[in-house]
Parts: structure tokens; C-alpha cells; sequence
């Protein structure tokens, strides 16, 4: 794929896809710098490809042997990833305030988001829950560098500041021992700050120790039984702000 | 090879489902694919390529089911394709949730798009062993995988209609 093709729609999925060479990608991250098309048609391919991830779980309900005994029930965990989803949206795209009709948890979860939306009082702008869910280098990387930007801010500012990384799914890799790219970085921050933590999915952990896979995390990792439990459940409703990279 | 093969089951179900949008014919797909794995496990010469020679299995065991259906004559034509499923009250409760309406728009791609959409979305397949798995050119992954997503945010747009109010507190890092 040529660069002088840049913005065309192939040159934006092979983007999202990771399909791109190292120019291309370079190529990518100049112009993403400077164009917030750019940024916003990236970000609502990913929502979508997210989306996609999220409607077909990893973790689909086992599947029938044989007729008549098939089930494909939405598990908590799904209601949950749908409210995730939609908060990624609204995130990203301000999707959040559209009237959906779900069952009461979900309703709940997307009303007590909206209401985190659209009213200010109360907000901790110095907590911020930082959220990643792929393996990407770059994209880890992104989220130690957002992290310490919050924490660097704070400190200049004298404001206390509290940021939490929580990794799941494929982005666990940055606090695993032996396979985090940034073991070291981490280390040096967390005696530099303080104010953040590191917190791993109970459940991505569960569901790599059931393919036999070893999950060593990183000294002082802590770990929450479902990351979005954390993000939606706890973390939001205590008014932290939200950063998905 | 056997052990191998029931590991993969659940994905291979997993992207079943997404194609066809029906358990049992989920089901059948990929107890119809592992056997045919089983049966010519000696023709994987290259256990690297696995994956997609198993896919590639599924896919061709799909397109021989619509051959055998009259009304479904060219697999890339196919515009709209929904399996008739009974609906159990289960499925009514699950209706009305976020999933069944990103599953219901996936649904509603046409079936060369929505394979294309969901072996890369689904199973992180490189363009490249798409067009390996479905007997394509690589040119014609990446249109129909662009139309898939145009299409598919068309169609959740309409779910989600956009909010005029700026949103500050919940953003997304690139």
C-alpha cells in the first residue's frame, strides 16, 4: 500500500487492523498528530471493531454438541461489555446520550454514565482510570506516557493525583513478568509516583491459566476480579475520569 | 492433531455464529469442519498455517451449504441472508441488549463482507490469510472489508445517534 494513498478508507482499516509497514505506520502517527479527521475516523473504526469483538465474546458460551441443548445467553460479563462498548462510543464519538432500552443492570450501569456525563459537580479531575486492552506497543506506551503526563502535571502543580492503569484481555502483556515491554519503566514509576497503581483483570488472568498459560505480574500489581467491573462499576461512579488508549 | 482440532472449537463456533447468526447451523458448521480437518490432517503441510487452513475449511464447508440451498446462488451477491431461527423467550430477553444489535447489523452484511469483517476482527487474521482462507485477492479483502465497516456504522448509527453536547470527561487516547 502506498502512502500517497494515506486517507483513503483501505489505508484507515489497514491502520486499525495493525496491516500497515513501519513507514506506512510512521506515515500514520505524523498525520494523526496533526489532523483530527484523522483521529476521529480512526477512533470510530476501532469502536467498531471493538464492537465486533465485543458482540461475539472470546469466551462464547460453550458450544452445543448437539441440538436442542444450544444456549448463547448474554453472561453478566456480556451485559457489561455492551455497556462498555457504549461507553466507548460516547467516548469517543459522544454516542452516549441515545435512549437505549436494555435490561435494568445495563440500565443502571448507562444511566449512572450519562448522569456522570452530563453533570460536573462532584468530579475528581486529579483521579483518572486509564484503561488498555491491547497487546500494541504503541498503545502501551501511550498509556505509561499518558499516565505520567497526569502525574508529571500534578506534582508541578502541587495537586494530589491519583491515576490507575487497569490492563485486560491481550493488554495484561504490560504487567506480565518476562513479557511487558516496559518492566523497567514501570518499576521507575511506580517509585516515582506515588499516586499510581497498577491493576490486572482476575479474569483475563483466569481465562489464560485455563489455556495452561503461567500469568506472573510485576512487583505490586494489584488485581481486580473484572477490569470492567472496576472502570464501570466502581471507578466511574466514583467520578474518576476515563481515558481509553 | 485431534487435541489440537477440539481446541479449536470455540472460536471456530465463535465465527460460525457471526456468519450465519443460527446455533444449530453454528453447530453443524464446525462439527462438519473438524471432521473434514480430521479427515485430511495430512494435507497441512505447514502446522504454522493451521489457522487458516482450518478456517479456510469452514469457509468452503459454508459456501457448499449454500449451494445446496437454490435460493442462494452466488455466495459474493448475497445481499441479505438470515437463517430462519425458532426465537425462545431467551432470545426476545436478548434482543433488546446493545450486543444483539451490533450482532443483528453484522448479520445483516452482505456474507462475502461479513466473513471478510469477522476473520479479522474476530480472529486477528492478517489481510493476507483472509485471502488465503476465502479464495480471494488481497485487493478485494480490504474493499469488502471497508464497505463491511461502512456499512456497519451506518447501520449503529442509527442506534446511536450523535450527541451535540461536548463530552470532556471520558475520552480516548490514540
Amino acid at each position: 500500500m502506498k502512502t500517497e494513498r494515506a486517507i483513503s478508507d483501505e489505508f484507515m482499516n489497514a491502520l486499525v487492523d495493525d496491516q500497515l509497514d513501519s513507514d506506512e505506520k510512521d506515515y500514520a502517527l505524523r498525520e494523526a498528530n496533526q489532523n483530527t479527521e484523522f483521529r476521529e475516523r480512526v477512533c470510530e473504526l476501532r469502536a467498531l471493531k471493538e464492537m465486533v469483538q465485543h458482540a461475539y465474546p472470546q469466551v462464547a458460551d460453550a458450544p452445543p454438541r448437539t441440538r436442542g441443548r444450544t444456549s448463547l445467553r448474554l453472561s453478566h460479563l456480556q451485559s457489561l461489555a455492551a455497556c462498555f462498548m457504549l461507553l466507548m462510543i460516547g467516548g469517543t464519538s459522544g454516542w452516549l446520550a441515545h435512549d437505549i432500552s436494555s435490561p435494568a443492570s445495563d440500565n443502571q450501569m448507562v444511566h449512572s454514565l450519562r448522569a456522570l456525563q452530563q453533570n460536573d459537580f462532584g468530579i475528581h479531575p486529579s483521579k483518572y482510570v486509564v484503561h488498555v486492552d491491547t497487546a500494541n506497543p504503541i498503545r502501551l506506551k501511550t498509556a505509561l506516557d499518558e499516565a505520567e503526563n497526569l502525574l508529571t502535571t500534578a506534582q508541578d502543580t502541587s495537586q494530589p493525583s491519583q491515576v490507575e492503569i487497569i490492563a485486560n484481555g491481550p493488554g495484561l502483556d504490560l504487567l506480565r513478568t518476562g513479557i511487558s515491554p516496559f518492566a523497567q519503566r514501570i518499576a521507575l514509576m511506580q517509585k516515582k509516583y506515588p499516586g499510581l497503581d497498577f491493576m490486572a483483570c482476575g479474569q483475563t488472568i483466569r481465562k489464560l491459566k485455563e489455556q495452561g498459560i503461567v500469568v506472573e505480574l510485576l512487583p505490586h500489581t494489584q488485581v481486580t476480579p473484572s477490569a470492567l467491573e472496576q472502570i464501570i462499576t466502581r471507578r466511574l461512579k466514583q467520578n474518576w475520569a476515563y481515558i481509553k488508549v | 492433531m485431534r487435541e489440537q482440532l477440539e481446541q479449536s472449537r470455540l472460536r471456530l463456533y465463535r465465527v460460525a455464529y457471526s456468519w450465519c447468526s443460527d446455533r444449530a447451523l453454528s453447530d453443524d458448521l464446525v462439527q462438519e469442519t473438524l471432521s473434514k480437518a480430521l479427515k485430511s490432517a495430512s494435507q497441512l503441510r505447514d502446522p504454522d498455517r493451521f489457522n487458516s487452513w482450518l478456517f479456510s475449511i469452514m469457509a468452503n464447508c459454508w459456501r457448499d451449504h449454500f449451494r445446496n440451498h437454490q435460493e442462494m446462488d452466488d455466495i459474493d451477491e448475497l445481499e441479505d441472508y438470515r437463517c430462519v431461527h425458532e426465537v425462545t423467550p431467551e432470545d426476545e430477553h436478548a434482543q433488546t441488549q446493545i450486543v444483539q444489535r451490533v450482532r443483528a447489523a453484522v448479520g445483516n452484511l452482505p456474507v462475502g463482507q461479513r466473513q471478510v469483517l469477522t476473520l479479522v476482527d474476530l480472529e486477528d487474521f492478517s489481510y493476507a490469510e483472509v485471502a488465503s482462507i476465502l479464495g480471494i485477492p488481497a485487493g478485494t479483502v480490504m474493499s469488502r472489508l471497508c464497505r463491511a465497516r461502512q456499512a456497519l456504522k451506518g447501520m449503529l448509527l442509527e442506534f446511536a445517534p450523535r450527541q451535540t453536547a461536548q463530552v470532556t470527561r471520558i475520552r480516548r487516547v490514540k
